[in-house]
C-alpha cells in the first residue's frame, strides 16, 4: 500500500484554501466582493418578498491589518429585507453551497451559495472572527444577533455570543464584517463604480452609503415597483447532458417516461414524442414506468432528443430593468449631456434565453474626449469589475464602429468620449468564466447579440451627436465669416493699392457670399434638429419618458411627477437632451434652444 | 538689391501675375460674385509619363478653389502670404519656408486683427506656399524661397564650377583643390556652369552620403576619373537640380547606387530620374531621366549572395513602404511604363520576396578588402550591369 493516504476534504476547506477563486484574490478586491457579496444577499432577499430595497452601507477604516500592506476594514450593511431566523444565520452566512436558488433557472444574482460564505471565511481566516449579524423577521419581537463562523472542516456554520436585542426596525438582516484589505474608491475595480453601477441597474433601490471619512451619500429610487421576477421554467432537453438527464428523471417518481418528457422538460408535447420515435427512440419505452427504464434506454432516448428539432427555449424567464426605468435610473449618476437607452426583447443565445440592455449616456464634467469611454457591465444586474478584456460585452463594444456613429475610436478598441456606456445582461443560466463571476463568456451568438443593442443604441446616440455637430459646424462658419472675411478683402486692395471705395463693394458682396453659406449650415442643422424632434416624440407617443433634466441643485428624485413614470413593453428607445453646452452654441445662432421632447 | 539669380529662362513677371489675380478677386468680390483660384492638381492621378519626355508631366487637372465659409481661411491665407513673399521679391529677400512661417506668425502677433491667421504648425504654412507656386506655376526659388541645402556632397579631380553670384562677382571652384572637402551646390543649382579637367567616365550618385564619402577616402576619385555625389537619403530639390545641371553640361553616364528595396526605388530613385507628382510643375528642371539604376540589383545578391533582411509587414515603416511599392505599380505611370519594366520586375521581386539588402552589404563581399564596393560598382559600370 502507499505511504500517503488519500483524504477526502470539505467544501469549506476547499474554498478556504483557494479564496482567490472567488474573488478575493487581493485586499483591494477582498473589500469590494465583501461588500458585493453582501449587497446582492440583501438585493435578492427584497425582491423575494417583494419588499423594496432600503440599503445602509458604511465602510471604514479601522486601523491596520494583520496582513502585510493591509488595513483592518469595517463593512457594515444593513437592509430592510424579510429577515432571517435563528437557527438559519449558521446556514446562510457560515456553509458553503447551502442556497435557496441553485440551478432553479431564476435571474437571481446569487445562485450557488458561496459569496457570503466566503466573504464569512475571508474575515475569519485575516481577523480571527467571522460575520457580526443582527437579523429581525415580522414574526420576531426582538431581534437576534450573533457572531457565525464557518467550521472549515465540517463546511457548516457555527453561531456566537447569540443574544436577543431591541432593535427599532420592522424586519431587517446587519452584517459587520471586519477583514483584512485595502480601499480603492474609483477606476474600474472602485467602491463607487460598484455603488454606481448598483444604482443604475436598481431603479426600485434606495442607498445610503458612507465611505471613509466622506459625507452620507442618499440616492432615492425612481421606481416603486419591485422588478417582477419570472418564474422558473422547465429545462430545456438540449441543455442537459445524459448524466443530467437521468439524474433528473431520479426526482419524478413512477410516471411513464412519456410523462416525464412532458412534465419535466420545456418544449416536449406528444407531437415532440411522435418526432422522437421517428428518431430512433423505442416507442415501447413511452409507457414504461420511469422506475424501469434502464441506463440503455436512457442512452437511447437521449441520443433521439439531441437528433430531433425542438422550439427554442422560453424566454418568458427572463428579467428585464426596462428601459423607462433604466432612463429615470441613469439620472441618478450625475449631470446628463444627453442619453440613449435600448432594451432588446429577450432572445435565445446558446440555447440559453438572454435580454440584453443599454444605456449610453453622456455626462457633463465627466471624462475626457482622449479618454476611453467608461463601461459599465452587469449580469443579473450585478457589476462586473474585473477582467474586462475578455468578458462578451467589451468584445461586443470593440466589434463596433463607432466612428460610424461619431464618436473616435482606434481600430478594434473601445470608443473614445466622455460617454458612459451601461451594458446589462440578464439571464437565468449565464456562463461567466471564472466562479467569481467577473466575466461574461465570449460566444459568438451572445457578442453578435450584445453587438445588436449597442449598436441600435450608437445610431440614437448619433442623433444627438450630429446635430452637436452641425451646431458646431454653424458657429464655424460664423466664426470663419467674421475673422476672415475682413482680412481677405483688406489684403487684396492693399495689393492692388484699391480705393475705399471698392474696398467698401468688395466686403458687401463677401458679406453676401457667406451670408448664403451660413444659411446654408442653419438648414442642415433644423435638419438635424427635426430628425431629433421626430424621435423624441415617437418615444413620448409610445409612453416612455423623456423629461429635460433640470438645474444640478434640483433634487434628482423630484424631478419626475408620478404622471411622468410611463412604461414600455417592446424594444425601444429613450433619450434625453441636456443642451447646455448646445445652448451656448445656439445662442450664437440666434436660433430657439430645443430642450426636451 | 540686386537682381536674383534664375533658375531657368522665365518670361513671367510674377509680381504683375500676383496682382492681377488679387484685382480679378477683388471685383468678384464687388459683384457679389465667388472668387476662384485655379491650380496645377499635383497628384499621381493628374501625373503622366513619356519617356521621350523622361519626366512626369502634369495632366489638364486642375483644383479649383471657390470662396465659401470653409474655404475663406485658406484664400485669406493664400492672400496673407503672397503679400510677404511678394515683398521679398520687391525688396531681393530669400528666406526658407520655415523663416516665412515665423514671419508669419510676427506678422500676426503684430496685427490684432490678422491673429485668426495664426498657423499651428510649418505644415500649414508650407502647403500654402505650394498652393501659391501650383497656382502660378512658378518654382519656390522663383518666388526666392529656398528649401534647406540637404545632400549632393560632391567630389571628382576632374569637377570645375563657375559660379556668378548675385553681386556680379564671379568665383571659379576647382574640385581637386579642395582636399577632403566636398563641393556642395546651392539652390539653383542650375545658375552654376561646371567643366571638367578632361574626359571623365562616370558620375555616380550614392544614396548614403556615408558611403559616398568611404568611397572618396579610400581614393575612388583618385583611380577613376569621376564625379561622387552622395545624395542623403531621398534627393532635396539642389540634389535634383545638381544631377540635372550635371546631365545637361556634361557627356556623362550618370549611375545611381543605392540600397536594394521598395522605398529606394519608388522614392529615391524615381524621384531623382523622373521627378515627382507633388512637384509635376518643376520635374523638368528637378529631375534627370538618364541617370541609371547601378544597384543593389537582384542578381548582384545572388551572385555575391550578399546579406538580405526579411521585410517585416507588421513594422509600420516597412509596412506602408511595400503598401506604397503596390501602389505605384498599380498607380505609376512611371513604373507602368514598358520602357520602365525592368524596374517594375525588381519592385514586384521586392514585394514578393520580402526582401531588403543595404547597399553597404558589399561591403561582406571581402571584409578585408576596402576596395571592394568600389571594384564591384566599377565593375558593372564596365560590364554594363545595370538597368
Amino acid at each position: 500500500m502507499a505511504k500517503s493516504q488519500i483524504t477526502s476534504s470539505s467544501t469549506a476547506e476547499y474554498f478556504a484554501k483557494n479564496l482567490q477563486q472567488v474573488g478575493f484574490s487581493s485586499p483591494t478586491k477582498a473589500v469590494l466582493t465583501t461588500l458585493k457579496e453582501a449587497v446582492d444577499n440583501s438585493l435578492d432577499a427584497c425582491e423575494e418578498e417583494d419588499i423594496l430595497p432600503m440599503l445602509d452601507i458604511s465602510i471604514k477604516r479601522l486601523g491596520t491589518g494583520g496582513s502585510k500592506n493591509t488595513d483592518l476594514i469595517e463593512i457594515i450593511v444593513e437592509d430592510n429585507g424579510p429577515g432571517l431566523e435563528a437557527d438559519m444565520l449558521p446556514q446562510v452566512f457560515g456553509e458553503y453551497l447551502a442556497s435557496s436558488k441553485f440551478g432553479r433557472g431564476r435571474c437571481t444574482r446569487g445562485q450557488q451559495g458561496i459569496g457570503i460564505s466566503a466573504a464569512t471565511t475571508w474575515a475569519q481566516l485575516t481577523n480571527a472572527s467571522g460575520v457580526l449579524v443582527t437579523s429581525k423577521t415580522a414574526k420576531m419581537k426582538k431581534a437576534v444577533r450573533a457572531q457565525v463562523d464557518v467550521d472549515i472542516k465540517g463546511n457548516k456554520g457555527l453561531m456566537k455570543n447569540k443574544e436577543t436585542i431591541d432593535w427599532n426596525k420592522p424586519h431587517g438582516t446587519r452584517v459587520v464584517f471586519r477583514i483584512d484589505g485595502r480601499i480603492q474608491l474609483n477606476g474600474d475595480g472602485g467602491l463607487l463604480t460598484y455603488l454606481e453601477g448598483t444604482t443604475l441597474v436598481n431603479p426600485h433601490l434606495e442607498l445610503k452609503y458612507k465611505l471613509l471619512d466622506s459625507e452620507t451619500v442618499h440616492i432615492k429610487r425612481v421606481s416603486e415597483q419591485n422588478p417582477d421576477i419570472p418564474t422558473a421554467t422547465l429545462p430545456h432537453p438540449h441543455t442537459m447532458k445524459l448524466g443530467e438527464f437521468i439524474t433528473h428523471a431520479g426526482i419524478y417518481g413512477k410516471i411513464t417516461f412519456g410523462n416525464f418528457l412532458k412534465t419535466a422538460f420545456s418544449r416536449v408535447t406528444d407531437a415532440t414524442l411522435k418526432d422522437f420515435v421517428t428518431n430512433k427512440m423505442p416507442k415501447s419505452l413511452l409507457v414504461k414506468p420511469l422506475t424501469q427504464v434502464k441506463e440503455a434506454d436512457f442512452k437511447a432516448a437521449y441520443q433521439a432528443i439531441q437528433s430531433t428539432e425542438l422550439p427554442s427555449p422560453s424566454t418568458r424567464s427572463v428579467l428585464t430593468v426596462g428601459e423607462d426605468s433604466l432612463s429615470k435610473s441613469i439620472m441618478r449618476l450625475g449631470d446628463i449631456d444627453f442619453f440613449s437607452v435600448v432594451a432588446r426583447k429577450p432572445t435565445i443565445c446558446d440555447f440559453k434565453p438572454v435580454a440584453v440592455e443599454v444605456a449610453l449616456a453622456r455626462f457633463l464634467g465627466r471624462g475626457s474626449e482622449d479618454g476611453q469611454i467608461q463601461l459599465l457591465r452587469f449580469a443579473n444586474r450585478v457589476p462586473l469589475q474585473f477582467d474586462k478584456g475578455a468578458c462578451a460585452i467589451t468584445k461586443a463594444i470593440e466589434s463596433v464602429n463607432w466612428r460610424a456613429y461619431g464618436l473616435a475610436q482606434s481600430k478594434n478598441t473601445l470608443p473614445q468620449g466622455p460617454y458612459v456606456f451601461a451594458i446589462s445582461l440578464v439571464s437565468p443560466f449565464i456562463k461567466f468564466k471564472n466562479a467569481s463571476k467577473e466575466t461574461i463568456d465570449a460566444s459568438d451568438e451572445l457578442v453578435e447579440e450584445i453587438r445588436l443593442a449597442v449598436m441600435r443604441a450608437g445610431q440614437k446616440l448619433s442623433r444627438h451627436i450630429n446635430r452637436e455637430t452641425k451646431a458646431a459646424d454653424l458657429e464655424r462658419k460664423i466664426q470663419h465669416i467674421e475673422q476672415f472675411g475682413p482680412i481677405l478683402v483688406e489684403t487684396l486692395a492693399r495689393l492692388v493699392k484699391a480705393p475705399e471705395a471698392r474696398k467698401k463693394r468688395a466686403r458687401e458682396g463677401l458679406e453676401k457670399i457667406l451670408g448664403r453659406d451660413s444659411k446654408a449650415a442653419e438648414k442642415d442643422l433644423d435638419v438635424a434638429d427635426t430628425r431629433l424632434k421626430e424621435l423624441r416624440a415617437k418615444m413620448r407617443e409610445r409612453g416612455i419618458v423623456g423629461e429635460d433634466f433640470r438645474s444640478k441643485d434640483d433634487s434628482i428624485s423630484d424631478a419626475y411627477s408620478e404622471e411622468d413614470i410611463g412604461s414600455s413593453e417592446d424594444t425601444s428607445v429613450d433619450e434625453v437632451v441636456v443642451s447646455k453646452k448646445q445652448s451656448k452654441k445656439k445662442k450664437r445662432a440666434g436660433k430657439e434652444e430645443v430642450k426636451n421632447v | 538689391m540686386s537682381k536674383m539669380i534664375q533658375v531657368r529662362e522665365q518670361t513671367k513677371n510674377i509680381p504683375h501675375e500676383v496682382r492681377e489675380i488679387c484685382d480679378k478677386m477683388l471685383k468678384d468680390l464687388e459683384h457679389a460674385k465667388r472668387p476662384t483660384l485655379d491650380a496645377i492638381k499635383c497628384t499621381l492621378d493628374n501625373s503622366f509619363y513619356n519617356p521621350k519626355v523622361g519626366f512626369l508631366t502634369p495632366g489638364d487637372k486642375m483644383v479649383t478653389t471657390e470662396l465659401n465659409v470653409s474655404s475663406v481661411q485658406k484664400m485669406a491665407r493664400v492672400v496673407f502670404l503672397m503679400e510677404i513673399l511678394l515683398r521679398n521679391m520687391d525688396i531681393g529677400s530669400v528666406n526658407t519656408k520655415r523663416e516665412i512661417y515665423y514671419m508669419a506668425k510676427g506678422l500676426v502677433r503684430s496685427e490684432k486683427n490678422l491673429k485668426a491667421l495664426d498657423f499651428d504648425d510649418q505644415n500649414e504654412s508650407d502647403s500654402i506656399i505650394d498652393f501659391i507656386c501650383d497656382l502660378l506655376e512658378v518654382y519656390r526659388e522663383e518666388m526666392n524661397c529656398f528649401a534647406n541645402d540637404r545632400g549632393g556632397q560632391t567630389y571628382s579631380q576632374q569637377l570645375v564650377v563657375h559660379e556668378t553670384m548675385a553681386d556680379g562677382e564671379k568665383a571659379t571652384i576647382d574640385l581637386s583643390t579642395l582636399g577632403t572637402s566636398p563641393f556642395q551646390p546651392k539652390n539653383r543649382p542650375q545658375s552654376l556652369k561646371i567643366k571638367t579637367k578632361g574626359k571623365v567616365d562616370f558620375c555616380l550618385v550614392v544614396e548614403s552620403e556615408g558611403t559616398a564619402n568611404t568611397l572618396v577616402a579610400n581614393g575612388m576619385t583618385k583611380r577613376h576619373r569621376c564625379i561622387v555625389v552622395g545624395a542623403q537619403g531621398v534627393p532635396s530639390n539642389a540634389v535634383r537640380g545638381w544631377v540635372r545641371t550635371i546631365q545637361n553640361q556634361l557627356d556623362v553616364p550618370i549611375y545611381f547606387f543605392g540600397d536594394l528595396d521598395a522605398y529606394t526605388l519608388q522614392n529615391i530613385y524615381r524621384t531623382l530620374k523622373a521627378g515627382s507628382a507633388a512637384s509635376l510643375i518643376r520635374n523638368s528642371d528637378f529631375s534627370a531621366p538618364e541617370v541609371n539604376f547601378l544597384g543593389v540589383l537582384p542578381e548582384d545578391v545572388k551572385k555575391y549572395d550578399l546579406h538580405c533582411y526579411k521585410v517585416n509587414e507588421h513594422d509600420i515603416k516597412e509596412g506602408r513602404s511595400l503598401k506604397k511599392a503596390k501602389d505605384a505599380l498599380k498607380n505609376d505611370p512611371f513604373f507602368q511604363d514598358k520602357k520602365n519594366r525592368k524596374l517594375s520586375d525588381i519592385l514586384n521581386w521586392l514585394i514578393s520576396e520580402k526582401l531588403r539588402c543595404e547597399q553597404q552589404a558589399l561591403y561582406s563581399v571581402d571584409p578585408k578588402d576596402p576596395h571592394i564596393c568600389e571594384k564591384i560598382i566599377v565593375d558593372k559600370i564596365k560590364r554594363k550591369i545595370f538597368v
